[in-house]
């Protein structure tokens, strides 16, 4: 009988029995993620274990592990490491600090709030190269705005990026120029849920401000600060086009991040194994602060749950 | 019946084989796509191809252009050649690229095709050896080695590459401060020599002169120049100092060589040596040279990043009096809509090393790219695109391209007589193509030329020392030729 009504149908009813009916709808997305993501993830995984190089015809052996020992016992590798903890740490730290000031301020009600919030919102809507581009002009030393300024200070040029602390500070700048007011939404956010009830009793306790912060409007910030961090930490590590566009990695190598130092490895060098090495090494870094991520997004559901 | 319809068959068939053999071959629908970089001599290429090209084998044959920004020309070149996509049949290519495709197995070796058409061999012979040496041969062959083998093809030596667009660099300068009759007086009572104005002044400059010249002309804004107060400051000199690319090596080069340095030599491998002759006596003084006059330079020479269209941009808005830069970014200097100074420029020879005798060694590192042919093609496409190298290197159409805004790398073209005025650089250009050498074109050429790019970069913001920055890169280059068994 169940085969007469399957007759019946055909082979659209059949597929498109509740049954089989979910399994369908995540098919082609499964299949893109396994085309665009998996197999490619699979493939230079295993080429991180050959000795292959894409612009060159010889067939590549079977190298071990030896890709990851030179990789980690390259000193230019620990260099632009170094770095790119340099650059994390100095732009989170920013973008923290302009972020919450800017939080604070727009929690407040003040005339054309909306309007000045949705220009603060601009920069992290601009693309990154774009960004690198007004900054590169923004410190050019001849006719840019920054050394323009300076010049009513000094009687010589002012030339952002000629030494590595400048440079390092260029690009901590321009990072955290469009990136604040990412962390000021979601400060913002924290602030805005603080119950008004609680100010109120806290005044008539006649608490400080500094009391009232510590012990009110942080706890409910605090993980959403956290995943802010994160957030940023995480995006700010795989920092490349910024840095390339403004810097190019100069002076010398002082600002090439690992991003920078892995793109060099693979699409100009061609050294394909071993960027593929570097690269799992990265991803491995990265998969471990996503995970501190999900904690802290889990752990935030939880107390808002 | 059955025998009278297989008679009359065969006699059918016969009649549309002879038919078919009395006929030339038949015509085909052709498209070359040729990746190429996005500025004037590409572009004219293309107008020109449409408008004039017609296939002697009577195909009806497109050239399709993908034009590539300068900027991401290598990535997406090297991109599309090594996923395999085989999407060119024709390139414009960095020599330098040269080593790393043809072992990739993409550019196509053409020296069977130039032996067996004398038309290609006549273009071949007809070349300047310097772009011949630099643009086609792989391994790379000096222009001494190919002269000294007296013949052309010549015996082992293999030809990859044309001419597209043979550059060269040559000094762009300002006229209406150059011949101001106070600025030259002053100069002359300072220095006690000319302050170049002529043609004729540049072939006589040397480096020590363009010094002086950057120190005369170091002006700040309210200071007077050429008789006008100046509103923004004003710099003499400026040549390449940038990190990106080449965009240091190829101005560095021309030091070392002039002062009688060398870089690693391909050529002489595997015996040629990095470390003892890249970080020589020689080479370090040379070095040292060129960024004595980075001082002169406007600001941004202080950031490492005084590229070849930096200091075509700041020479365009009037901040600079004489930059040295490739004859390729000429044509939008003399552009009304784009440049401040397109009535007041003239082109000079760059400046060179005085040798004992009084002469000018004016050595360089060649600009431009050759053209090649991908190893894909059919038959048919490798014999279409051969006819387009020939229509692009024949006279009328290489007088059309320097017209433009090209260059022509042809011997004959170049002693045509009106082409030293069918540009303004023309004079200079040609001046300048004997004295050209080239980079090195081995597949590690990128590895080779970042590292040293870094170093080069590190001396020019005043991080580290000339004979640092040189021992560094000499270092770099023993071990990594050692590992790739370029130095025994």
């Amino acid at each position: 009988m169940a085969d007469a009504a399957g007759r019946q149908g055909g082979f659209g009813a059949w597929l498109l029995d509740p049954k089989r009916r979910g399994a369908l709808l995540v098919t082609p997305a499964i299949t893109i993620l396994f085309v665009m993501n998996i197999f490619p993830l699979l493939w230079s995984f295993g080429l991180s274990f050959f000795n292959y190089r894409a612009n060159r015809l010889n067939v590549p052996s079977f190298r071990g592990l030896s890709n990851y020992e030179r990789v980690l016992t390259d000193d230019k590798v620990w260099e632009r490491f170094q770095t790119t903890a340099i650059i994390v740490g100095s732009s989170v730290l920013l973008q923290l600090i302009i972020g919450f000031l800017l939080a604070l301020l727009f929690a407040k009600e003040f005339p054309l709030r909306r309007i000045v919030l949705m220009l603060v919102l601009t920069p992290m809507m601009l693309s990154f190269v774009s960004v690198g581009v007004f900054f590169k002009l923004f410190y050019e030393p001849t006719f840019g705005i920054v050394s323009y300024v300076m010049n009513m200070f000094t009687d010589d040029a002012f030339v952002t990026l000629a030494t590595p602390a400048g440079a390092i500070a260029g690009i901590v700048i321009a990072d955290a120029w469009m990136w604040s007011p990412f962390v000021m939404l979601l400060v913002l956010a924290g602030l805005v849920s603080v119950p008004k009830y609680l100010y109120e009793a806290a005044e008539i306790d006649r608490a400080s401000a500094w009391r009232r912060f510590w012990t009110i409007t942080f706890p409910y910030i605090k993980s959403l600060l956290l995943l802010a961090i994160l957030f940023r930490t995480i995006e700010t590590f795989k920092l490349f086009d910024i840095v390339y566009i403004i810097t190019e990695g100069g002076p010398g190598s002082s600002t090439e991040t690992i991003a920078v130092f892995l793109y060099r490895n693979a699409f100009q060098f061609f050294k394909t194994s071993q960027s593929s090495a570097l690269a799992y090494i990265v991803l491995f870094i990265v998969i471990v602060l996503t995970n501190l991520y999900l904690y802290a997004v889990n752990r935030r559901a939880q107390e808002t749950g | 019946m059955q025998t009278r319809k297989l008679i009359s068959g065969l006699m059918g068939a016969t009649v549309l084989a002879a038919g078919f053999g009395a006929t030339p071959a038949l015509s085909a629908d052709i498209t070359i796509t040729m990746a190429a970089p996005d500025w004037p001599p590409t572009r004219f290429m293309k107008e020109h191809f449409d408008a004039t090209y017609q296939s002697p084998a009577g195909h009806n044959t497109v050239l399709d252009m993908d034009f590539i920004p300068w900027p991401s020309f290598y990535e997406r070149v090297a991109a599309s050649l090594t996923s395999g996509e085989q999407k060119y049949q024709m390139i414009v290519t960095d020599s330098q690229w040269l080593g790393a495709f043809v072992e990739g197995g993409y550019y196509m070796n053409l020296t069977d095709k130039i032996k067996a058409d004398p038309e290609l061999t006549a273009i071949l012979q007809d070349l300047h050896p310097a772009l011949v040496s630099a643009y086609s041969t792989y391994p790379h062959k000096t222009r001494a080695q190919l002269e000294e083998m007296g013949e052309v093809p010549g015996p082992g030596v293999n030809y990859y590459g044309f001419p597209q667009f043979p550059d060269t660099y040559v000094t762009f300068y300002r006229e209406d401060v150059f011949c101001h009759e106070g600025e030259m007086a002053a100069f002359m009572d300072k220095y006690g020599t000319n302050l170049p104005c002529s043609y004729e002044d540049w072939q006589d400059t040397d480096w020590t002169k363009w010094g002086q010249i950057g120190e005369f002309f170091q002006r700040k804004a309210g200071d007077m120049l050429a008789g006008e107060t100046l509103e923004d400051d004003f710099y003499g000199i400026a040549y390449q100092a940038g990190k990106g690319y080449d965009f240091s090596t190829m101005a560095i080069n021309a030091f070392i060589w002039q002062k009688g340095g060398d870089i690693w030599d391909e050529s002489k491998a595997p015996d040629a040596q990095a470390e003892g002759v890249v970080n020589s006596d020689i080479a370090v003084a040379a070095f040292e040279e060129y960024l004595s006059y980075l001082q002169y330079m406007p600001p941004v020479a202080q950031t490492g990043q005084m590229d070849i269209f930096v200091i075509q941009d700041l020479y365009m808005q009037g901040k600079v009096g004489a930059i040295i830069d490739w004859v390729g970014l000429g044509e939008p200097v003399l552009d009304p809509s784009a440049s401040t100074v397109h009535d007041k420029s003239a082109f000079g020879p760059a400046p060179g090393t005085r040798q004992a005798d009084g002469s000018i060694d004016r050595t360089g590192n060649i600009g431009g790219q050759p053209f090649v042919l991908t190893t894909w093609n059919s038959d048919e496409v490798v014999d279409e695109a051969l006819n387009v190298v020939k229509w692009w290197l024949s006279r009328d159409t290489q007088l059309a391209a320097t017209a433009n805004g090209g260059q022509s790398g042809l011997m004959s073209v170049m002693a045509d007589p009106t082409y030293n005025d069918l540009r303004p650089w023309n004079r200079a250009h040609v001046e300048m193509i004997d004295w050209q050498k080239d980079v090195w074109h081995v597949p590690d050429f990128f590895e080779l030329l970042t590292q040293q790019q870094e170093e080069f970069d590190k001396a020019i913001t005043g991080q580290i020392g000339a004979k640092e920055a040189l021992d560094a890169v000499a270092e770099f280059q023993q071990e990594l030729l050692e590992d790739a068994g370029y130095i025994e």
